[in-house]
């Protein structure tokens, strides 16, 4: 039992994460909480993806030893460095992450300007009564 | 209502965790050298790519080499989350605002 707990806890750590991150895109009304939700949310991602290229047994960081000299490549064994696979992926996965939160934060200014909060019950709240008086509530972006 | 609304939201939010730890029983134990990831095709890239570009860096190898379209692909992700950006902040001045 120690075993299998010791084999899975990683998942299962991931697994709350992402629950976090989930149920801070869904529950929550704030608009910049349900961004970081989903900040968290991919960071779980990530960290699943990182550590499935984890070996046990003295492996480390994907550079090679010795790689300059002629016969230093038969030497080479795969037990002794890290999966670098997950990791490549990760990193681009974590360029699209900072650049989805970036837009998203940038719309989230602008969405501040126009409503004054970021609410997202009151941002409804003023567009339906916006609709049902006919008068488009345009509000000074300067101010 | 909104408390409603909260309610459900975390039972799917449970639901969905209970599901994903219930599927971690056949993920491969933490760490494990002989996983299918580690197994498959990484040892290839471990024996190979130093050989093949000459940088003991792996991941550089990957990121620069092997994979270079994805990662000119990355640098226009950057660049159109950029622009993008410029152009939702920028600020539209008039002439009269220009001469004060």
């Amino acid at each position: 039992m120690t075993e299998y707990i010791l084999a899975k806890y990683n998942y299962w750590i991931y697994v709350v994460l992402m629950m976090i991150g989930l149920y801070a895109m869904m529950g929550k009304r704030n608009l910049v909480k349900k961004l970081i939700g989903m900040n968290i949310f991919q960071t779980s991602i990530i960290l699943l993806f990182v550590s499935t290229g984890v070996k046990k047994g003295g492996a480390t960081v994907p550079i090679l030893m010795h790689a300059g000299h002629e016969h230093g490549a038969q030497l080479i064994q795969v037990s002794d460095y890290l999966n670098p696979l997950p990791h490549v992926l990760m990193l681009t996965a974590i360029v699209v992450s900072i650049a989805t939160t970036g837009v998203a934060l940038a719309t989230l200014i602008l969405i501040y300007k126009r409503y004054h909060t970021l609410e997202e019950d009151e941002i409804l709240a003023i567009r339906r009564e916006s609709r049902a008086y006919k008068t488009p509530r345009i509000l000074n972006p300067t101010d | 209502m909104r408390n409603w609304f909260k309610l459900i939201s975390m039972a799917a939010v449970i639901i969905t965790g209970a599901l994903l730890i219930y599927g971690t029983h056949d993920m491969p134990a933490w760490g494990d050298p002989d996983s299918p990831a580690n197994s498959h095709v990484s040892p290839r890239y471990i024996t190979e790519a130093t050989k093949k570009t000459a940088t003991p860096n792996i991941v550089s190898a990957v990121l620069a080499d092997y994979r270079s379209y994805d990662t000119l692909g990355e640098s226009a992700v950057i660049f159109t989350a950029s622009i993008s950006c410029f152009f939702l902040l920028r600020r539209i001045r008039n002439k009269e605002d220009h001469n004060d």
